[in-house]
């Protein structure tokens, strides 16, 4: 059965259909990747899985339930995360907080015990620092713990982006572009990473446009063109299909 | 946990010991035949400390808004009036127009907290999903409105006049004025160093972070799982409710409110005082708050040094103390002790 399905999404901008009856869907411990050139609707449609914005048709099921328009803090507490193609990292925190941040179910994070310090609070809170300390060594960011977010490379805001991930032990993973402005080095690392949790069981759906690292890493490829599904199947076979040639290599240039 | 580790430490518990040990010692001026005495010359610094206290705990509050999740209030003095309204309107025995209902003062009180933490609360349940702009212009308009039903709505609120006979908590126990002064600082004092405590205590928690990451970027915060619009609220709804206690507090000192009191010029004030000192740090705020009172209250004494009139001091006052306030925030402008990097504030 299906982790998480999309059936028939449709989203329009204004006069221009972004995601047109997009229907995918996803096995657990599943690892995808979905490609397609620019303007083929791959980051709309993480947006409408991930409750950034809501479809105007179709839906969306994570484990069974239907969990169409949701907002993204309630898919969060489903087990469903994603990151974004521009890191979004909270620049004006350091990494540390950064990390600790996505710790879920914080009493800390309600108003009375924070005021009363309560005990639940603290223990809580040392158990955070603990997990975030392991998370910022396993991604060796943690000569960075005390930087502000906003000092960070390309690469390391994304490895603190995933870190930041994480935290939150998601059953599904979205990656928007984890290799954009990334050096082959750490490409190479973060792709581990994301084998490492695949085989641990996490299911990871991933947006790329770096082809390469894509299909050695992927189970399966996606292919969207012009909102639509365009190809699905293994990567070896999707990259020799015709339609997928022409519509990188024949269709608009990027 | 041993012993030790409950012990008070950090910069919130200080303030909260220095806040009960104010109230104890004002209380003790208060209710004992004690008296203190208060060289004249610095009558009015103990007046404008009042104030400063007073207005510590409405920077305390917008700096819980603003500075720690960024929400843009404009209207932060309609919270303080609501409060003192409705304290003063429920409490006072008598008043010369408007309504005087002559309930105990403890709960006038309360119902001034929760009368502007409803308002608060009403606030951003219209305005709060919106872009950070339109609750600008929510609020300044909120107050505006607050401000035109006080002048009108004369039958209730006293029009221009206001609500009097508001009754006077410590002055209705201490005879001696000095004595008066000295307590009613010390008990306002110690209730804004608590509230200090409390916001500490809040902002270093958990809490506090998940407020600093929503000022970041609402929409990664909500994608770890953190229901902004809940936080959004309760920060405003915080502030707003501190705004209503210092109102009380304000109606139970001066035993008069009138809209005089609640201008437009008390939220520029505030907010002046917020980022000259340093948004998202509660010290620096109160600091800052102290250095613009102190600015205004120092350079009133230039006039008996000056060769001009009062008018042309008057003006030529507000000019060096708006050029001070330019050249802080060019060299500074974060403020004073605030973090550029924190705040996102380019160098």
């Amino acid at each position: 059965m299906s982790l998480l399905s999309a059936e028939g999404l449709v989203k329009d901008f204004g006069g221009l259909r972004a995601i047109d009856g997009l229907s995918v869907s996803i096995d657990e411990g599943e690892l995808v990747g979905v490609m397609g050139p620019n303007g083929a609707g791959k980051s709309t449609f993480f947006n409408c899985v991930s409750g950034v914005i809501p479809p105007d048709e179709g839906s969306v099921t994570l484990d069974g339930t239907d969990v169409t328009g949701d907002p993204p803090e309630s898919l969060a507490h489903r087990g469903l995360v994603r990151t974004f193609q521009d890191t979004r990292e909270l620049e004006t925190m350091t990494v540390r907080d950064n990390v600790r941040l996505a710790a879920p179910d914080q009493p800390g994070e309600r108003t009375l015990p924070a005021l009363l310090r309560s005990d639940s609070m603290t223990r809580e809170e040392e158990a955070v620092r603990r997990r975030a300390e392991e998370l910022i060594e396993t991604f060796e960011l943690d000569h960075l713990a005390d930087e502000y977010s906003s000092n960070l490379s390309g690469g390391q805001r994304k490895l603190l982006e995933l870190a930041r991930t994480l935290m939150l032990d998601p059953d599904v993973l979205m990656l928007d572009e984890p290799f954009a402005g990334v050096n082959p080095t750490l490409t190479r690392e973060i792709a581990d990473r994301i084998l490492d949790l695949n085989a641990e069981g996490m299911t990871v759906v991933i947006i790329e446009h770096e082809l390469e690292t894509l299909t050695e890493l992927v189970d399966r490829l996606v292919v969207l063109q012009q909102g639509r599904l365009l190809v699905e199947g293994e990567p070896e076979a999707v990259l020799e299909d015709e339609r997928v040639i022409e519509a990188y290599l024949g269709g608009d240039a990027e | 946990m041993s012993a030790l580790d409950r012990l008070p430490s950090g910069r919130g518990d200080r303030a909260l010991i220095a806040g009960v040990a104010c109230l104890l010692v004002g209380g003790l001026f208060a209710l004992t035949p004690l008296q203190a005495q208060l060289p004249s010359a610095l009558y009015v610094f103990v007046e404008v400390g009042i104030t400063f206290v007073i207005y510590g705990m409405l920077v305390l509050g917008l700096d819980l808004q603003y500075g720690h999740t960024g929400l843009v209030n404009f209207g932060h003095v309609v919270f303080f009036a609501v409060g003192a309204y409705a304290t003063a309107m429920l409490a006072a025995q008598d008043s010369f127009a408007g309504t005087a209902l002559g309930y105990p003062w403890p709960l006038a009180l309360l119902v001034g907290v929760v009368a502007a933490a409803l308002l608060g609360l009403v606030v951003s349940a219209t305005s709060i999903r919106l872009r950070d702009d339109f609750l600008a212009i929510v609020t300044l308009a909120t107050a505006e409105i607050f401000h035109s039903v006080f002048v009108n709505f004369e039958g209730v609120f006293g029009g221009n006049v206001g609500i009097l006979g508001v009754p006077r908590p410590i002055a209705g126990v201490v005879g001696d004025a000095d004595t008066r002064m000295i307590a009613t600082i010390l008990v306002i004092g110690g209730i804004t160093l608590i509230t200090l405590a409390a916001v500490t205590r809040l902002t270093e928690a958990p809490y506090g972070r998940v407020l600093r990451a929503i000022r970041a970027d609402e929409l990664v915060t909500r994608s770890v799982g953190k229901s902004t619009i809940v936080y959004k609220t309760q920060a405003f709804v915080y502030g707003a409710a501190l705004a209503g206690l210092a109102g009380g507090l304000f109606a139970l000192y001066n035993g008069a409110v009138a809209p005089g009191f609640f201008t437009i010029q008390v939220t520029v004030t505030i907010w002046i005082g917020m980022l000259l000192g340093g948004a998202a740090n509660h010290r620096a705020v109160l600091a800052g708050l102290a250095i613009i009172m102190g600015l205004r209250l120092v350079s009133r004494f230039g006039l008996s040094v000056t060769p001009v009139s009062g008018d042309v001091f008057a003006a030529f006052r507000l000019v060096v103390v708006g050029l001070i306030l330019i050249a802080v925030i060019r060299f500074r402008p974060a403020g004073i002790w605030g973090d550029p990097q924190e705040l996102g504030v380019d160098q």
